[in-house]
């Protein structure tokens, strides 16, 4: 086990994700951490990967996995591909390195499965990287809700709303993103329900199209979901690529909580400064607020050092990812779908 | 939108086909049901210069003490007097007292839901065209400004192709009287409340093909919540949420949409658009049940203007008894959805079948 007394060893997996940045902004400055990145392949020629990107961020680079668990690191951050998560995770957990995976944690229930054995097996903490958890204005939502003070929760309804990300190709492309909006946006707010009120999804129903973006698209770039749970609260998400390419801002996450005591709405990226550009009258929007992203490897690192899993583990990457296959196999056979038998299909 | 309380009614009630039998003769109105809403009829019906018979079980003395009108006693007595009819009272009444109406050779104007059952409006619909008399659901947010600028902004092509809609209605559980807590009764939420945003999506995004919903019910007797989320899959392609919330006394009534489409955006919400912020000591809160509305601007009166301004021979108003039987067929697949546990799949060829009746004027 890793001891206080020299500085903690991360390598970060992959730049594909474009939260490898953020991550590795926040990584660089801290000083108990010491830094090593790799990013190997063929990457697009119009995007910035691998080394450059490396040199851009000022961090250590290594141009292969080998060379970067050759190192012996003590954790490393998977942001690949959603559909290579399962390839990297095996890979560090095997490395005996504890792993925080970008959400979502997989592209199908069966990887998704593997990975929490790898884990397991190697003895590693597998954490996944739900930020808006983090946020305090859940802390608060956690608090009141623990405290009665909004009774029984009978219903939620959430959006989670952003941008076609243009900034990496591989999120329009299912082979490697595993699906659309769907599987790119369901999942924080299944997470945080979860968090909230730790119960589990019974049965999903899903409504999508491609209309948004349609030049782009490969697959749906809007998407409704309600989900029925096993305490009777129900919850809707709408997590639409319905932000803009021209929009201010990325877009954001909200949730309106509706108990027998009263509702709580949070608004989580929602306070910004607003104006106007003079010249062309567009908006000006400042978004503030703290990062949620500092909290989460915080989280992460504390884990790393003491070795106690933290939330959120692997099993809710996978069970917020069961809800994503039931809402996909819901859009494609117009059936609500028993969060069950997505599991249970691989058994048969 | 602009409205004038105050206007005459012989100045909005005159005709532009010269049929002017009744531009000197005020409206006889008969109002049927002395509830809530009825608080937020009669007084614009008077205002309108029409002459109000009011007839129910109970309540219609002190409805008329408040506001002005005439009592009477019986249905009978009631249809005797006036030529027109706004039946004000429960969903489940709604179908017979309709019915009578309209036999009795009355054009009629009935609050949401048109009827409870699909027979019951088909009928009722059917009636009325048989008859060749004037039916008019009453689905008040089609005359809230924020929705009609809502329907224009789509109607002008400014939002493009419609891909995605939300719409979300809150309110405190409307515990005055027993029936609405009844789902035979009332239908619930979604044939009582929903069924305004379920009728907006279709006036603004179109004829629905698939509807599904999830629903849930906590608190008490005495104090009920009650939830349900709707799915709408139109057939343009485009999908719609619709949220409802009926919950705790405090809650105020709050409304919003969100609507995206391939060329823009538009999106309200209720809670956010205000011009009048007191924190006063003295104040009670915003009701749980109706939403604010600008007295200058009323949504209740600009309806019921634009009805009997029809009744008088006027256009032809932005709601028709096909729509409004439209509304509660997709309110009642709604309710199938949650029987079964699975989406219900709408019958195109009958939803298109009217479409010229049913394409929101």
């Amino acid at each position: 086990m890793h001891t206080s007394d020299r500085p903690l060893k991360i390598a970060v997996m992959s730049f594909a994700h474009t939260h490898a940045r953020g991550y590795i902004e926040l990584l660089r400055n801290m000083p108990s951490v010491s830094l090593l990145t790799s990013d190997p392949g063929e990457h697009p020629a119009t995007e910035l990967r691998g080394r450059a990107f490396a040199e851009q961020l000022g961090v250590e680079y290594v141009d292969s996995y080998d060379e970067l668990m050759a190192w012996q690191p003590d954790a490393v951050i998977v942001t690949s591909e959603n559909a290579r998560h399962r390839a990297d995770v095996e890979r560090a957990a095997k490395a005996g390195a504890h792993i925080l995976c970008e959400k979502p944690l997989a592209t199908s229930h069966e990887d998704g499965v593997a990975m929490l054995e790898a884990a397991d097996a190697a003895g590693v903490i597998l954490m996944v990287a739900f930020p808006v958890r983090f946020a305090s204005t859940f802390a608060r939502l956690k608090a009141e809700y623990d405290a009665g003070q909004l009774g029984q929760i009978f219903s939620v309804r959430g959006s989670n709303n952003g941008k076609l990300p243009s900034e990496r190709a591989w999120f329009t492309d299912p082979e490697l993103s595993g699906g659309g909006a769907l599987v790119d946006h369901v999942v924080h707010i299944a997470d945080l329900l979860e968090a909230l009120m730790g119960t589990a999804p019974v049965s999903v129903t899903a409504v999508t199209n491609q209309k948004l973006h349609a030049e782009r698209a490969r697959a749906e770039t809007a998407g409704l979901v309600t989900i029925s749970y096993d305490n009777g609260v129900i919850a809707a998400i709408d997590c639409s690529w319905s932000q803009p390419d021209t929009a201010a801002t990325w877009g954001g996450v909200s949730v309106t909580v509706a108990g027998t005591a009263g509702t709580v709405a949070v608004d989580f990226f929602g306070p910004r400064a607003r104006g106007l550009d003079t010249a062309t009258g567009l908006p000006i929007e400042a978004p503030y607020g703290p990062n949620f992203d500092e909290a989460l490897l915080s989280r992460f690192i504390d884990a790393v050092r003491t070795g106690t899993q933290p939330q959120p583990d692997g099993g809710v990457g996978l069970r917020t990812l069961d809800i994503v296959l039931a809402a996909q196999e819901s859009a494609r056979t117009g059936r609500t779908v028993a969060v069950a038998d997505i599991a249970r299909a691989l058994v048969e | 939108m602009t409205a004038a309380p105050a206007s005459s009614s012989s100045a909005h009630l005159s005709s532009p086909d010269g049929k002017t039998a009744m531009t000197h003769t005020p409206l006889r109105i008969g109002l049927i049901g002395a509830g809530g809403i009825s608080n937020s009829h009669l007084p614009h019906l008077l205002t309108l210069g029409a002459d109000v018979y009011v007839y129910s079980e109970a309540g219609a003395p002190e409805l008329v003490a408040r506001y002005g009108g005439t009592v009477v006693d019986t249905i009978d007595e009631l249809l005797a007097a006036v030529d027109f009819v706004d039946v004000a009272t429960p969903t489940f009444t709604h179908h017979s007292l309709v019915k009578r109406a309209l036999e009795a050779g009355k054009h009629v104007i009935s609050e949401k839901p048109l009827a409870r059952t699909d027979a019951e409006v088909d009928e009722l619909a059917a009636l009325a065209d048989e008859l060749g008399l004037m039916l008019f659901p009453a689905h008040v947010v089609r005359f809230f400004p924020e929705y009609v600028l809502l329907k224009e902004a789509v109607d002008s092509g400014r939002l493009g192709d419609l891909a995605v809609l939300r719409f979300s209605r809150s309110g405190a559980f409307p515990t005055r009287t027993p029936w609405f807590a009844d789902r035979a009764l009332s239908g619930g939420i979604i044939m009582d409340q929903m069924i305004h945003d379920i009728d907006i999506a279709r006036w603004v995004a179109g004829p629905v093909v698939r509807v599904s919903a999830v629903t849930s019910q906590a608190g008490d007797a005495t104090t009920p919540v009650e939830a349900a989320h709707v799915l709408l899959t139109h057939s343009s392609g485009a999908i719609s949420h619709i949220a409802g919330i009926w919950g705790p006394s405090h809650l105020p009534f709050t409304t919003e949409y969100s609507v995206t489409g391939t060329e823009g955006s538009l999106a309200h919400s209720s809670a956010a658009e205000r011009n009048y912020i007191a924190h006063l000591a003295s104040v009670d809160g915003p009701s749980g049940l109706l939403p604010e509305v600008d007295p200058a601007e009323n949504p209740y009166f600009a309806e019921l203007r634009e009805f009997t301004d029809a009744f008088a021979g006027g256009a032809v108003p932005r709601v028709s008894a096909a729509e409004g039987a439209e509304a509660v067929r997709l309110a009642n697949a709604a309710l199938l959805s949650l029987e079964t546990g699975q989406p219900v799949d709408i019958d195109l060829p009958s939803a298109q079948a009217s479409a010229a009746d049913l394409d929101g004027k």
